[in-house]
Formats: C-alpha cells, sequence, structure tokens
C-alpha cells in the first residue's frame, strides 16, 4: 500500500465502515428471517401463556409470605375436610401380616423391622444410620419421616406431648417456610 | 406432518409461488448447491452483497435492491439462507418441498428423521362404550353403592377417592407417593375397573387369602394387589384414614436394602414400587423383557417415556443416537442467575453496570422455572476435552456435542427436581431450597425429539414418511394434577401431597385432608410434580376385540 494519505484514510474508513454495515446488516436479516420462518410456520410457543403462569406465581408467593394467612397452617391439629381430628401418631390398632400381634400404627414400621429381623439392636442401628446417612448423601436422596420421631430409631413416648411439624429436625432447630 | 403445521405451510405459500410451481414441472428447485464457492454478483449493481438472490425462472442473481419484477419473474431464493422470496408479495414464503429438496441437496442423510416416523400403529376414533344389560344387572347386583348424603360429608361435594394415610414411623415419604399414584387417572382407572383383582391374583398364586400360617412367608408379595386394595379402601367412602400396613410390608419384601424404620427418598420409593409392579407382573405373565415397548405393565404403560440422545462429532458433524426409556425426568435446578440483592434494582439512577444486571433479571429470568429446567436439559451440551467421544465417521476421538430429547412422552410424567447439591471439597451434600415454579398447564412440544431435530436443520418442515408425532397435537400438552413437596433439611423432613381434583387443591399430609387454595400450591417446594396428557389418543389394536 502506498504511504498513507488523508484520501486513502478516508477512502479506507469509509470501505470499513461499508464492510461494518454489510455484515451487520447480513446477522440482523439472519435473525429476522429464522424469526419470520418461525412465525409464519406458526412454530413458536405461546410466550403469553408463560408470562400470565410466571406472575400467578410470583403473586401466590406473595401472599404465602403473607403471616397473615392461615391457608398453609402446619399443625396437626386441624380440622381436615370431612371434619375429623387425628391424633399427631395414629392410634388405629390391626395385626401384624408378620406375627399377629396387635400393634398400633403410628409404632408399625418400627416393629416391623424388628419383626422381619430387618433392624437390629439400638446400638447397632445409631451406627448403620449413620452410615446410611453417609451413603444416603452420595446417593442424593430427600428423606422425609414423621415429625414425632426422631430418626435414630429411638420413638417418642406417647404421652400427648405436643410436637407440630416441621419442629422435629434432628438438629432441633425449627425450619419455617 | 400434522395438521396443523401443514396448514400453517399452506398459508404460508402465497398463491405467486403455487402457480409457479404448478407450471414448473418436475425440478423447480433446482440450482446450483448453496456450498458452491463461487461467488455470485448481482447483475444490475454487481453488488456482492449482503443479500443476493437466485432467479428460480431465470439464470440471473440480484441484490435485494434489484430483484423485483424483472420478466414477471417472482420466485427467487435467498442464496445465503436457502430462503423463497415472493416479488409480488415482497415477502418470504415457504413450501414443505422446497425445504426438503434442500435438505436433501445439501447431503444430510434422512435417516435422523426417519426415526422420528417411528412404526405406529394407526390412530383410531373413540369409540364411547356402555356395558351390556346382562352386565349391567351382574354388577348392580353383586354391588353396593357409595353415595354418602349431604350431611355425612359435611355439606361439601368433595371429589372421591380422598382419604388419609396413616404414618406408620418414618413413612411420610410412602404417603406422599401413594396419594398421587392414587389419583394418576390412567393408574387409578386401572384399578378401579378391577383390571389386577387382587382375589384373582392370589388364587392364582396359590395364596388362600386370609390364611397365613402365622409367619408371613408363605405368602409372596405383589405389590399390585396392595395398590388394588388401597384403591379399594380408599375410594370406598370411608373416611377415616387408612393404615397402608400390608404395603409397607410387601414393598419391605421386595425393596430390601431400603427396608429399614428409616426417612427414605420419595422419588427413590416411587422408582422402587414402579419396579416391583413391572417385576411382579412380568413374572406372572412369562412375558420376556420388553424394554422400550412400554407395554409390559401397567407401571410402564402409564409412565414410560423414551429419551433420544443424540452425540454429534465437532469435526465431521456425525450424529450417533441411542434411545433410552425412562419413567421419569430427573431435571438439575438451574443454578442461580445473578445474586438476589440485585435483583431488584432499578434501572434508573445505577451506573452502566447495575444497569446490565438489572436489565438480566428484570427478564423474570431470576426466578427458575420447570420450563427452563426442560431447556437446560433438552440444550446441545458441549463435552469437554477430557470426555472425547470416538467417531465411527472420522475413526478417532473428537470432541463431541451431546443433545437429549424426548422421543415418547408418557401417559404421566413425572419430574423430579434434584434439589441436592454436593461440596467435593466438604464431602457432603446439602438441599437446594430455592424455589422453582412450574405451570398449572404444560407444552412439552419444544422438548420432543420432532421439535428439537427439526430446530437443530433451520426449522425446516421435514419431509417425513407417515405422521409426525406429536407435534402441535394435544397429547403434547399436559396438565398438572399431583405435588409432593419437601420441607426440611436432607436428613429429616417432611413430605406432602398436593392434589387438584375437580380443579379443586387439596393438601394431603398423611392422616390430614384439607382443601386449599391454589396460591398455596403455586407456592410450595415442588419436588416431584405429575403431570397428565390433556387428550389421551386410542390406538388400534392387534387383538381382536373379545370379552374376558
Amino acid at each position: 500500500m502506498s504511504a498513507p494519505s488523508e484520501d486513502n484514510t478516508a477512502a479506507h474508513a469509509q470501505l470499513a465502515s461499508q464492510f461494518f454495515g454489510d455484515l451487520l446488516e447480513s446477522i440482523i436479516v439472519d435473525v429476522a428471517s429464522e424469526c419470520h420462518r418461525i412465525a409464519r410456520l406458526g412454530l413458536d410457543q405461546n410466550l403469553e401463556d408463560e408470562e400470565e403462569e410466571l406472575k400467578l406465581s410470583t403473586q401466590a408467593r406473595v401472599r404465602a409470605a403473607d403471616p397473615g394467612n392461615s391457608g398453609e397452617a402446619n399443625s396437626k391439629y386441624v380440622v381436615d375436610i370431612f371434619g375429623q381430628t387425628h391424633p399427631p401418631v395414629a392410634n388405629e390398632v390391626f395385626e401384624c401380616m408378620n406375627c399377629r400381634r396387635s400393634i398400633m400404627a403410628g409404632r408399625f414400621a418400627p416393629h416391623l423391622e424388628k419383626c422381619m429381623g430387618k433392624g437390629r439392636k439400638a446400638s447397632l442401628k445409631a451406627m448403620r444410620s449413620s452410615t446410611a446417612a453417609q451413603n444416603r448423601h452420595s446417593r442424593a436422596a430427600l428423606l422425609g419421616y414423621s415429625p414425632y420421631s426422631n430418626s435414630n430409631g429411638t420413638t417418642r413416648l406417647s404421652n400427648g406431648s405436643t410436637s407440630i411439624a416441621g419442629d422435629e429436625l434432628s438438629n432441633g432447630t425449627c425450619d419455617e417456610p | 406432518m400434522s395438521s396443523s403445521s401443514s396448514a400453517a405451510a399452506t398459508a404460508a405459500c402465497c398463491r405467486h409461488l403455487a402457480s409457479f410451481l404448478s407450471s414448473a414441472g418436475t425440478s423447480p428447485f433446482d440450482l446450483p448447491s448453496p456450498s458452491s464457492s463461487a461467488v455470485r454478483f448481482c447483475s444490475s449493481c454487481n453488488a456482492a452483497g449482503p443479500r443476493l438472490y437466485a432467479c428460480l425462472s431465470c439464470p440471473s442473481v440480484r441484490c435485494h435492491l434489484h430483484r423485483n419484477h424483472h420478466n414477471d419473474h417472482l420466485i427467487a431464493v435467498d442464496i445465503l439462507r436457502g430462503e423463497l422470496f415472493c416479488s409480488a408479495c415482497s415477502d418470504q414464503v415457504y413450501h414443505p418441498d422446497f425445504d426438503s429438496h434442500l435438505i436433501l441437496s445439501l447431503g444430510t442423510p434422512p435417516t435422523p428423521f426417519a426415526d422420528l416416523g417411528r412404526r405406529k400403529r394407526r390412530k383410531v376414533e373413540y369409540r364411547p362404550w356402555a356395558p351390556a344389560e346382562a352386565e349391567l344387572a351382574a354388577i348392580t347386583s353383586g354391588s353396593t353403592v357409595i353415595n354418602p348424603t349431604k350431611e355425612e360429608s359435611g355439606g361439601f361435594d368433595h371429589p372421591k377417592g380422598l382419604r388419609g394415610l396413616n404414618n406408620l414411623g418414618n413413612t411420610c415419604f410412602m404417603n406422599s407417593v401413594l396419594q398421587a399414584l392414587l389419583h394418576t387417572p390412567p393408574l387409578r382407572n386401572f384399578f378401579l375397573s378391577d383390571r389386577h383383582n387382587r382375589f384373582a391374583c392370589q388364587r392364582k398364586n396359590g395364596v388362600v387369602f386370609g390364611n397365613d400360617s402365622g409367619n408371613g412367608k408363605g405368602r409372596s408379595s405383589c405389590l399390585a394387589c396392595d395398590l388394588d386394595e388401597i384403591y379399594s379402601a380408599v375410594f370406598s367412602g370411608e373416611r377415616a384414614p387408612f393404615s397402608p400396613a400390608k404395603f409397607l410390608y410387601s414393598w419391605w419384601q421386595h425393596a430390601a436394602n431400603l427396608a429399614s424404620y428409616e426417612q427414605q427418598d420419595a422419588h427413590e420409593f416411587f422408582i422402587s414400587i414402579l419396579d416391583g409392579i413391572h417385576e411382579r407382573i412380568e413374572k406372572d405373565h412369562g412375558r420376556p423383557q420388553s424394554l422400550g415397548n412400554g407395554d409390559c405393565c401397567i407401571a410402564h404403560r402409564v409412565f414410560s417415556g423414551s429419551l433420544r440422545s443424540d452425540v454429534m462429532c465437532m469435526a465431521c458433524g456425525f450424529t450417533s443416537t441411542t434411545y433410552d426409556p425412562c419413567l421419569d425426568i430427573s431435571l438439575d435446578l438451574e443454578p442461580h442467575p445473578c445474586a438476589p440483592t440485585k435483583a431488584t434494582s432499578s434501572k434508573s439512577h445505577r451506573p452502566c453496570n447495575g444497569e446490565v444486571e438489572s436489565a438480566l433479571s428484570g427478564q423474570g429470568s431470576a426466578i427458575p422455572t420447570l420450563m427452563g429446567c426442560l431447556d437446560r436439559f433438552t440444550r446441545p451440551e458441549r463435552l469437554g476435552s477430557d470426555q472425547k467421544l470416538f467417531c465411527q465417521q472420522c475413526q478417532m476421538s473428537q470432541e463431541s456435542l451431546k443433545q437429549m430429547s424426548l422421543r415418547k412422552l408418557p401417559l404421566v410424567s413425572c419430574f423430579h427436581i434434584k434439589r441436592f447439591e454436593h461440596s467435593s471439597t466438604r464431602k457432603m451434600s446439602r438441599k437446594i431450597d430455592r424455589y422453582l415454579h412450574f405451570p398449572f398447564s404444560l407444552d412439552m412440544t419444544p422438548y420432543l425429539s420432532s421439535t428439537i431435530l427439526r430446530r437443530r436443520f433451520g426449522n425446516r418442515v421435514l419431509p417425513v414418511d407417515g405422521e409426525e408425532p406429536d407435534q402441535n397435537e394435544p397429547s403434547s400438552k399436559l396438565e398438572l394434577f399431583a405435588v409432593i413437596t419437601h420441607h426440611g433439611k436432607l436428613d429429616a423432613g417432611h413430605y406432602v401431597t398436593y392434589l387438584r381434583l375437580s380443579n379443586r387443591w387439596y393438601k394431603c399430609d398423611d392422616a390430614w385432608i384439607t382443601q386449599v387454595n391454589e396460591n398455596i400450591v403455586r407456592a410450595a417446594q415442588g419436588y416431584l410434580m405429575f403431570y397428565v396428557q390433556k387428550m389421551f389418543c386410542y390406538k388400534a389394536s392387534d387383538k381382536m376385540a373379545t370379552s374376558s
């Protein structure tokens, strides 16, 4: 190229500007063409529905966070839709299908474990629980239980002491929603 | 092509294009291949771009400024983008024949598309069925009507099948899944129509009902029988909570490794019992394993879908495809897009840094959504250079791109949100409590293999033999009917199920059934979400219809 002079610089700048303009237009037309195809062939999703749903969900969360809202009454002392109340530990009694003894419903699982020979003595159980818990961590699972028995197998006495769902976490803290 | 996409395609073809095609002969779209390296120029102004159109009626090429109306030649092709243009309409127009011609001319083998048109039995019209006189008489004489009076049901007309389940000691994981299954429409219909009669099953298997020797070992457990018993109990009209003790017993016999008085994971339990039902029914019927067919047992007929996995070599483009059956879809929670404190910043007085962030969060992307998770699940993922896969065409390991999609939607889709993260540094896991938005109605079309493939090929209208499955058809539209939520920590928490019946929401918390406002459900922390296809299609049966 010849030595840069004002004319050359201006011409280069104009060329560069033209190339840029062409590239930009090409990109824009690419996008426009794709969107045009999607729109004309009816391939796009219903975006309005999605936005509507998100709006409803945000409103719902605001309302749920309002402490005045009793919708999520956490207590086990509510009256159900049939007008019934139930004790925290299920007290229906039935026959164990393994050993024929009469067992209370809320105690059935720990009984069955020993009855089927799947459980072990309490001390061994505590060790296995922690191993199982470690395995469970690697398996990545969410555990769920009833709030009136803690996880290492010792059960609470059914002396009517109150227990509210969500209170009984293994470290004693209370998780609020 | 499905009716609605071909209707749209027809509308997108203007009358000028239609008349051009009718008079154009056998190869109207023949042009030099787009990959030709010859540089073209506009014959009017000699411009080389940015948009050049090749006329379909004569061998001339013009830029967009000069493309109109030469010699009444109306149709041209944008040579860079492969799109038809009509000068009379001054608009881009479309035709399926052009799309298929283009794809074939690119040398792409049509096999990926042929896979989509899998061998399907033809769909038939729904024919309503009513029992014959004799059948009706037999039903009436052999049964009692369940019809609680208004007073008995407390003045409310609650849907049938609502009954609490007693917690037997750390069993809320079981109760929550049972409640969802009890109200899974095709599963409920199966059991309530006596398709697995527990008395018949036990008689066949030599178990005399009620006559146990005392150690229970004589009775081989059948989870389907126990489920049948629960259905009968829950739909009986009895309102006192039911204790699913027999079911627990049977399940522990099946899943020995999970049989302990401990907290369990609801998703694990769900998969385990579907597996148990499958094994037992297969054993009884003596049918060989038929993976992917989905017709082996009711568990698979309801929940089994098919996932497609495409691995594309980034060097040569060769794609290898595999199909895997799935009973559910496990989704990772979207990673947190930006720090929560910035999410509400106003756009006004922040410097440009803050403006960008607030613009991003203003999109609503701050809240993870189920559809967002599905987008992530089906997006192309670049496998790292440490994960090179062997490419058959290149005959060496290459970097590849992997993409998942749904080949076949199950009747009922269970979405499992992986609400845990592992920290390899601290060698522990913790639960992610972040809220996830889930819609009450969900359209799965964008995640189907047909859509994903179509998008991969520039959204061309594909030349599929037979019907294009599921696209724009009601069977891709799903409705939410059950949500299982978890509250608490990873190793200690509580499960609750929300059921949607007659468009009312009911909270099933072990023995306590209460009605709740839908906002409670929207705001809940979903762990397992159950969606059912809005409309079922009936396939022609291979078997002659006989009364069994």
